[in-house]
Parts: structure tokens; sequence; C-alpha cells
């Protein structure tokens, strides 16, 4: 997973029920430098019977937000989608330098 | 050539192979008949058959290849989960090491300040601090040791006609066939603890275990590990500055507590805050009992003397006045004298 042009990553989850796994799952791809190289992860737990679906909101570089509900899309889509406009900004960066 | 040769002959050299079988074939028989050694006591071991019941003391007969490290954390998991009453589950995300050993040199000096329980009368005080450890597990191993010890009963399937013995008794330890059968295809009904936990069981996870219920330990692991304001206040950074280095901060914000397993109940994250909240551990809880107790006491003994009072009194009251009007009539007759 491309990494390195996301800025601002909200899991919401309630680990209690099967939906959260995408989500948590998302979390333990960033890798191990995410925080101290200036990406702002926030991770909010939802109590144990509420029926909300997990949700997963990410942030890129250029401002484009990514919504996800984690109750219908599972860890491989999540990353397709997420690597998807990350390597069109790959791109331009390229293309730039 | 040479593979125009082989194929004209290959028929003949066939057929002689065909002719050659039989011989060779009496020839065996024969030779069997005449040797002393092996087939005679395979025959002899066949009608008898103790063998087959034969196991080395220290390795019975298993369902799971034993060598492999999987089979041993599965016995290792089993193990943990029946002799421990309270597990906190913690997903770490990529900690590197040194943010391991950050965190674990907090938890350690955190759990330092607890202080030491009262012994009960005649034991010996069981200081369970040096005992209390955040290890990392595998998830899926950890899933099938729960599967385990929730669904599988060792005393119902050494009486069961089905499994296998040995002269050293039933096979029914973890590793085994009945073990393996029991939790192989099992449907886990929706009110067990494992299907309240299956979920949690994602990705990697890392348990905090304690060997005792002591809300006081918990609540010294959760200011480090899940600090709650308020309830569980992180420690100050004059008291311990090495919990607000970069590093350790960069560990606990990869730390996510998601649940705990407390005397095979589930519990979710205010649950363990609860858990933890619980003022005086045990005693506490004990003496809240107490004082409960008493106090019903107290009440039952007042209502049930309250009767007998106002009879008294009531009576007494009666005894008073009926000596009164006696003395009255006694100083009237003395007046008419």
């Amino acid at each position: 997973m491309i990494t390195k042009f996301m800025t601002e990553v909200t899991a919401k989850f309630n680990p209690f029920s099967t939906c959260a796994k995408p989500a948590r799952l998302f979390l333990t791809f960033l890798p191990p430098t995410a925080r101290s190289s200036g990406m702002a992860i926030t991770t909010t737990l939802l109590p144990r019977h509420s029926t909300e679906p997990s949700s997963l909101r990410v942030k890129f570089k250029d401002g484009k937000e990514l919504d996800f509900n984690c109750e219908k899309i599972n860890i491989k889509g999540l990353v397709e989608e997420v690597d998807r406009h990350s390597r069109q900004l790959q791109k331009t960066a390229d293309l730039t330098d | 050539m040479a593979p125009r040769i082989s194929r004209t002959f290959s028929p003949c050299l066939r057929q002689l192979r065909r002719d050659s079988g039989l011989p060779q074939k009496s020839w065996a028989l024969a030779l069997r008949s005449i040797s002393t050694s092996g087939q005679q006591s395979a025959a002899v071991s066949a009608g008898v058959r103790p063998p087959i019941d034969y196991t080395h003391p220290t390795k019975p007969p298993s369902a799971r290849p034993v060598e492999t490290r999987k089979s041993q954390l599965i016995r290792t998991y089993t193990s943990l989960l029946r002799t421990t009453p309270l597990i906190l589950f913690f997903q770490h995300s990529n900690l590197t090491a040194i943010e391991w050993a950050a965190v674990r040199r907090e938890l350690k000096k955190a759990l330092l300040q607890v202080p030491p329980p009262n012994a009960a009368p005649g034991a010996e005080p069981l200081d369970i601090t040096p005992l209390v450890q955040l290890q990392v597990l595998r998830t899926n191993m950890l899933s099938v040791a729960m599967k385990i010890v929730e669904f599988y009963n060792p005393e119902v399937a050494a009486s069961s006609v089905n499994t296998p013995r040995t002269s050293r008794g039933p096979v029914i330890h973890d590793l085994s066939e009945a073990a393996y059968e029991a939790v192989k295809n099992i449907d886990v009904p929706a009110d067990s603890s494992f299907a309240q936990i299956e979920p949690l069981l994602v990705g990697p996870l890392a348990a905090l275990v304690l060997p005792a219920v002591s809300p006081a330990h918990v609540a010294a692991a959760l200011s480090v590990l899940a600090p709650v304001p308020g309830q569980f206040p992180a420690p100050t950074r004059k008291k311990s500055p090495g919990f607000h280095d970069p590093i350790c901060q960069n560990g606990l914000a990869k730390l996510l507590l998601v649940g705990g397993r407390i005397e095979d109940k589930i519990f979710d994250k205010a649950g363990v805050n609860w858990v933890g909240g619980i003022q005086g551990g045990m005693d506490g809880l004990r003496a809240q009992l107490v004082g409960i107790l008493q106090g019903a006491g107290l009440g039952i003994t007042n209502a049930l003397e309250g009767n007998g009072k106002s009879l008294w009194l009531a009576l007494e009251g009666r005894k008073i006045q009926l000596e009164e009007e006696n003395k009255a009539v006694d100083g009237e007759q003395k007046v008419e004298q």
C-alpha cells in the first residue's frame, strides 16, 4: 500500500462486530514511522452494543477525502481504492520532478 | 540404433518378464516359509497385538505434528487460557522493537508502584507484579486454543468409547485426535464466549496477562497502556519522564485496547475500565458485601425488635397507669378513714 500521500486516517469501529475487520487491518498496514512522518491517525472505539457500522476516512495530500463504510468493503478493496488515488498522486509527483 | 533395438525387442522382453514372474513369486513364498525371522514374528504379534498400545512415556500419540511451532503454541495458549483469569487484548500495529521495550519498561514501572496486597491470615502473601506480562500472541493459534478450551472437555472424551486408548490411559491431551474432532466442525453457539470474542481475534494481537484478578494492577496497567483522563490518569511528566518520551508515546499510540477476558467472560473497553475501577480490589468488594449484609441484619433486628418493643412499651404504660390508679384509690380510702 502506498502510504506516503496520506495525511490523515480516521478509523471508527466497534471491535465486537465483524465489520471492524477491514478498518483494523487497514491500521496495521500503516508503516511504523507513519506518525513520526506527519500522518495523523485517530482511532475511535465504539461501545460494544452499538450497531453503527465501522467507517474509515482517509485524507490525501491534495485534499481529497475518501470515506469508506467498512460493512460493504473488505481490506483488499480498501487498499485498492486508496492505492488508485495514491498512484495518481505518484504520477503527478514523478512528472513534476 | 539403440532405440530401434529396444523397440523391436521390447515385446520379447515383456514376455520374458511375464514368464520369469511366476518362478520369482514361488521363490518368495518358499523363502518366507523357510525363514525364521521377520514375517513369522509379525504373524505372532498380529495375534496378540500388544505393541499398538505401546506409547512413549513422554510422547503420547497426537493428531497434530508435535514438533511444529504451531502445535506447541496451541499447547501454550490452552494452558494460558485455563490458568489465567484476566487477559486484556490489545491490537498492536507495527510497533518497533525499541517501542516495545519502552512500553514494557513503563508498564513495569507503573506496576511496581502498586502496593502489595494484604495477605489472608495463614496464607503466603502473593505479589503478582513480576508475573504480569505483555506478550504478543499468534491470533489464529489463539483462536484454535480458545475453541479447545471452551468446547473440548477432556473428561467427557476420556469416558467416551471412541477415544483411542493406550496402556497409559485414553489419549485426551490438547493435541489429541479427540480434541481435534471436538473443535473441527463445531457449530459455535451464539451465547458462548468464543462467539463473543471471535470478531476480536483479527490482525496482530498482544495480551496483557494477569495471573489473578487484581483491579489495582489493572488500573496501573491501564494508566499506562490506555489512559482514561479522570479514571486512569497517565503518569505525570515529573513522575515518569520515560512515559512522555516520544518513542514510548509512539508505541502507545499504536497499541489499542480492544477487549478483555475476565474469568471466562468477555468485556469491552468500558467493562475493563469498570473492573479496573473497583476500589480496593477484591478486598474492597468483600468489605462492601460485608457492609451490605451487616446493614441488612441490623434492619431485620430493628424490625423484629420493633413489635416487641412497642408491646412492652404499651404494657409498661398500662402498668404505670394501673399503679397510679391504685395509688389514687388507696389515697381516697385513707382520706375516707
